[in-house]
């Protein structure tokens, strides 16, 4: 696949001839440098942009063809994201950060389901309290709960330790890698932490927006 | 793919949406309050209107006076007619006619022109009069020459109960005081009465023309009598009877509805001038909300919530809202009741209750509903423009108004839906679309002026550094100017209009007009007494300027042979002409303030016939041409007569002025009395008690007495309408201080910069103030041209008044709204002024 953008009558190639699977279980890690192209290609597979050309599939559906709605509907089932900051919705608390997810899938007791996966992530006496009152690694947590809560297939993370100090983006890491392996999922994730990349199975590196 | 149930999800999306609005609502609080503001204006007016609608209705017979009112004019009733009705239903006569009161034996005696209602045994015939003392109605039929008079002629004429009075010259015994009557529908609403006895009517010397008599039959049917029944049975008996009119209940207090009608159709429409005003704000505040939550829509899309359901979740906030606001503000009204019965029970005699109406609860959450879609759609819309891929580069574009052809089509859609709203609610649907369609223009020319302003302004070079930053906050791109102007703008419009007009109306009413009238109006002269009477008015002042002229009593009763009722509406500006008799007159000459506009003086060559010149806005009216043929009762007997000119007929001097005037070669045969005007030279010359002593059944009239009355019931009317046109600029104001807000981040972060730079407060606030007044100055320039010609129009056209501009008013008006907006907008720039270095750095 390819991903170009044009400015003031100047194309600039993102993605060029970018191809690879990823199977079941499968932990990938992107890495490169800085504008080499590697959020974009999460962001494409997680349907958040389309594609110039080519084709990207994800089970039995070809995101790049899907309309807009159809793709939230796959994001909200089977697609985890985690991003570098964490972006919890500032004016509810943990546990109704969580709930969100499980409540838009129609979750029966999603209440008692985001307690027990916050619980999980040492949360537990911290489920009422608001974005602002959590330290950096918690409402980090937080955000992989709320990624992980509906059992994704897939996680997409965008440097998901870039904030964090070292012992706190151990526990992150953790529990990323614990969830693949538990759920048979696949991730995907883009970091520029070297330790980090070497836990993953395959590392993509990616250099002028050109896989190497 | 598996779809999600939208219904089934509406109770998750309201439950997000509640939970939004109860942790960010004081984020949205200028939506609430200019929201409640304008609603609670718009419930008032409806919960007013609507319980003095009730009142009216329920009361309809009691103010009437009767199931049906036989309406004899100035001629006694035809007894055996009425006799007839007596075997089914009970009749209570009643006479009503103008005279003068004067008191005797005091130290100074004064006297009243005084409406006087002549009454039986059987009145009221429903609903209670409150008489002090509480026997007073039972002695009036007792005890002969007796009186009761109003409160407002016991005090003025400062009488005790048991004094004397004159009426005429015939003295009677003032018996107590009238508190309140039931059948207040006709004369007795705002001038001064009095109640006497059927005996005490055949003592005094009535004459039909001056005291402007009128004999009525009051009808109430037997219980064993079904109303439509009895109405059938009276109707039949005066189908051929065209000089009897009858009066039903749903036609009493016509003049009541008709106020109520017309001053409740004006506040509503300065209430929705208020609420779409308030829109704009909405829509701004509601823009700034979904800006400051760009990152959780971008969260809600990257877990997979649709647009629209988010979308939804917003609709959803904004309706919960919505039906709080209208619900409270509807339930306060309730409160405004008693304040404004014991207003209207002062004025009117009027008892209002508050009473519940779910129609206008409903009318006014769809009102406030319209108003809100209307501004909410295109910042709604604005939601389609945040990226879930935001959050990967942690980049957050300004939102803005996001107008797709559907979202216009549909703001249009709703925009006629709102105005057709108010149209068909209102007594003349004509003037509210009028009203609408020129609000908008306004609101157009105030955009474009702060578009013109922002392009020039862009042009201009100023070395001055506080210039310099007060034209580049105007011009920014998310400046504040257009909502400034658009919203103070068109408050101040509006306000400066219905000042100009009040106070044009008011100094018409207690200067220009009291200058050019007539001291007196003298009515009832006979053809005998005309030439004492001048006498002593010369005598009395001789400087004063007399005019006298012939009077008659007439009904136009056809129109080329047509019932002019059959097809001319109650709404028709000059319905007051066929309503009732009219005085005519008739004159050799053609008035000097009279001037033709068509057709030709009297022809002298055919003297028995009877030519009729007719005021040219009346003949426009009633669509009379030149040569049409009208038919005048006079004395019960029908004549023909030919319209042959049109005058310009100019009653604002209040000087001797007829509709209808006749040739007198052929006028001067009918039985008449005369009617005079005097202006003194020397107004306490003249001695009203002597005079009456002289001509006792002359009715005297003193102009500035009424006007004076007519000034009291403006002034009240005239707070009243500033009071609510005063909320259109709070409102405004409110507006603009939330957008003030809104750009808070902006001038924290730009006062930030110019505190690095080494800027102080001073000149800072210096540059506001420049800013201020390159955009208030705009906006009055504009405001007060617009409200020139609107208030010009106004006064000229609709009331026929002179229009002058009053620079001391339209100062006062505008410096007060303009230090109140500078307070306000310095006073909430004022916590941007100091920003701390701090949490900026820090990105907090």
């Amino acid at each position: 696949m390819n991903l170009n953008y044009n400015t003031d009558n100047n194309l600039i190639n993102v993605l060029q001839d970018v191809s690879f699977e990823v199977d079941y279980k499968e932990t990938i890690s992107v890495v490169g440098e800085s504008g080499s192209g590697k959020t974009s290609l999460i962001m494409l597979i997680g349907g958040l942009e389309k594609a110039s050309s080519g084709k990207i599939e994800f089970k039995d559906f070809e995101i790049s063809s899907l309309k807009e709605d159809e793709i939230s509907e796959i994001r909200r089932k089977d697609i985890g994201i985690v991003f570098q900051s964490c972006y919890l919705i500032p004016n509810y608390t943990a546990i109704e950060n969580v709930s969100l997810a499980l409540e838009i899938n129609k979750i029966k007791d999603p209440i008692n389901k985001a307690k027990e996966i916050l619980d999980k992530f040492g949360l537990g006496n911290r489920l009422n309290n608001l974005p602002s009152q959590l330290s950096g690694g918690e409402q980090q947590r937080v955000a992989i709960a709320r990624s992980i809560v509906m059992k994704p297939e897939l996680i997409l993370a965008d440097e998901p330790t870039g904030n964090l100090d070292s012992e706190n983006s151990e526990l992150i890491s953790n529990i990323l890698f614990d969830y693949v392996k538990e759920e048979n999922a696949s991730l995907i994730m883009v970091t520029h932490d070297n330790k980090l990349a070497n836990l993953s199975k395959r590392i993509i590196k990616i250099k002028d927006g050109k896989i190497e | 793919m598996v779809k999600l149930n939208k219904n089934q999800n509406f109770s998750l999306y309201f439950k997000y949406a509640l939970r939004d609005l109860t942790r960010s609502y004081n984020k949205i609080l200028s939506i609430i309050i200019t929201l409640f503001i304008s609603l609670f204006i718009l419930s008032s007016i409806m919960t007013i209107e609507d319980s003095l609608e009730n009142e009216l209705n329920e009361n309809a017979k009691l103010l009437l006076g009767g199931d049906i009112e036989i309406d004899y004019n100035n001629r006694e009733g035809d007894q055996t007619k009425i006799d007839k009705i007596t075997k089914f239903a009970t009749v209570s006569q009643m006479v009503e006619f103008s005279t003068m009161i004067s008191t005797v034996n005091k130290k100074i005696n004064k006297t009243s022109f005084t409406r006087v209602k002549s009454v039986d045994q059987f009145y009221p015939l429903y609903g209670n009069a409150f008489y002090e003392p509480n026997d007073a109605l039972e002695k009036l039929n007792q005890i002969e020459s007796s009186i009761l008079v109003n409160e407002n002629i016991f005090k003025n004429l400062n009488l005790k109960i048991n004094d004397i009075v004159k009426v005429q010259d015939k003295e009677f015994k003032v018996i107590g005081i009238v508190k309140v009557l039931p059948d207040i529908g006709g004369a007795f609403v705002f001038g001064d009465f009095a109640l006497t006895g059927k005996k005490t009517l055949d003592k005094l010397d009535l004459n039909t023309l001056g005291s402007f008599l009128n004999y009525e039959y009051k009808v109430k049917f037997n219980k064993s009598v079904n109303s439509k029944e009895g109405i059938k049975r009276v109707e039949s008996l005066f189908k051929d009877q065209n000089r009897v009119r009858l009066r039903y209940p749903e036609n009493s207090a016509g003049g009541i509805r008709r106020i109520v009608d017309n001053f409740s159709q004006f506040l509503s429409l300065v209430s929705i001038s208020a609420m779409l005003i308030a829109g704009i704000g909405i829509a701004n505040t509601l823009l700034s909300f979904i800006n400051q939550k760009n990152s959780s829509i971008a969260v809600q899309k990257a877990i997979g919530v649709f647009s629209g359901n988010i979308k939804t979740i917003y609709y959803l906030q904004l309706a919960i809202l919505l039906v709080l606001i209208t619900v409270f503000s509807y339930g306060l009204s309730f409160f405004l009741i008693p304040i404004v019965d014991k207003y209207i029970s002062d004025g009117l005699g009027l008892n209002i209750e508050a009473s519940f109406s779910f129609l206008n609860l409903i009318i006014v959450f769809l009102v406030g509903m319209l108003v809100m879609i209307i501004f909410s759609i295109p910042t709604v819309n604005s939601i389609d423009q945040v990226k879930a891929s935001n959050l990967f580069r942690n980049v957050f574009q300004s939102l803005q108004f996001n107008y797709s052809v559907k979202s216009v089509i549909i703001s249009i859609v709703l925009l006629i839906i709102l105005i057709s709203l108010f149209a068909i609610r209102s007594s003349i649907p004509f003037y509210s679309v009028a009203y609408f369609v020129s609000f908008f223009i306004c609101l157009l020319i105030f955009y474009y002026l702060s578009v013109t302003i922002i392009y020039l302004l862009k042009k201009y070079k100023n070395s001055k550094i506080s210039v310099k930053i007060a034209v580049k906050n105007i011009t920014q791109s998310k400046s504040i100017t257009p909502i400034t102007i658009m919203s103070l703008g068109l408050g101040m419009t509006l306000l400066l209009t219905l000042t100009f007009v009040g106070s044009n109306f008011k100094r018409e009413i207690s200067k220009s007009i009291p200058e050019i009238a007539p001291d007196y109006f003298f009515l009832g002269i006979q053809n005998d007494q005309r030439e004492k009477f001048e006498k002593m008015i010369f005598n009395s002042d001789n400087k004063s300027k007399i005019e006298v002229v012939p009077m008659v009593s007439a009904g136009l009763v056809k129109i080329n042979g047509i019932d002019p009722n059959s097809y001319i509406k109650n709404t028709n500006d000059s319905y007051w002409v066929i309503m009732n008799d009219r005085r005519i007159s008739w004159s050799d000459e053609i008035p000097k303030d009279n001037p033709l506009t068509q057709g030709s003086w009297w022809d002298l060559s055919s003297p028995d016939k009877l030519q009729i010149s007719l005021d040219s806005k009346v003949a426009q009216d009633f669509g009379v041409k030149i040569g049409d043929i009208f038919t005048l009762n006079i004395y019960g007997r029908e004549i023909d007569g030919e319209v042959v000119n049109f005058r310009l007929v100019d009653y604002r001097d209040l000087s001797i002025n007829f509709a209808m005037l006749l040739n007198p070669q052929f006028a001067n045969k009918i039985p008449h009395e005369y009617l005079s005007t005097v202006k003194f030279n020397n107004i306490d010359k003249f001695d009203g008690i002597n005079f009456l002593d002289e001509f006792p059944s002359v009715s005297i009239v003193k102009i500035s007495d009424y006007l004076k009355k007519v000034t009291d019931v403006l002034n009240k009317v005239f707070i009243a309408v500033i009071i609510i046109s005063t909320v259109t600029v709070i409102i405004g104001l409110v507006v603009i201080s939330s957008a003030i807000i809104v750009q808070g981040k902006i001038k924290t972060f730009q006062n930030l910069v110019f505190k690095i730079l080494g800027f102080s407060k001073k000149e800072i606030i210096y540059s506001s103030l420049i800013e201020f007044i390159i955009t208030f100055f705009s906006i009055i320039l504009f405001s007060t041209i617009f409200s020139i010609v609107s208030s010009k129009f106004i006064i000229e056209n609709i009331f026929q008044l002179k229009w002058l501009f009053e620079f001391d008013i339209f100062l006062n008006v505008t410096i007060t709204v303009g230090l109140v907006t500078m307070i306000l907008i310095v006073f909430t720039n004022l916590k941007y002024l100091s920003p701390k270095v701090y949490p900026l750095v820090r990105n907090e």
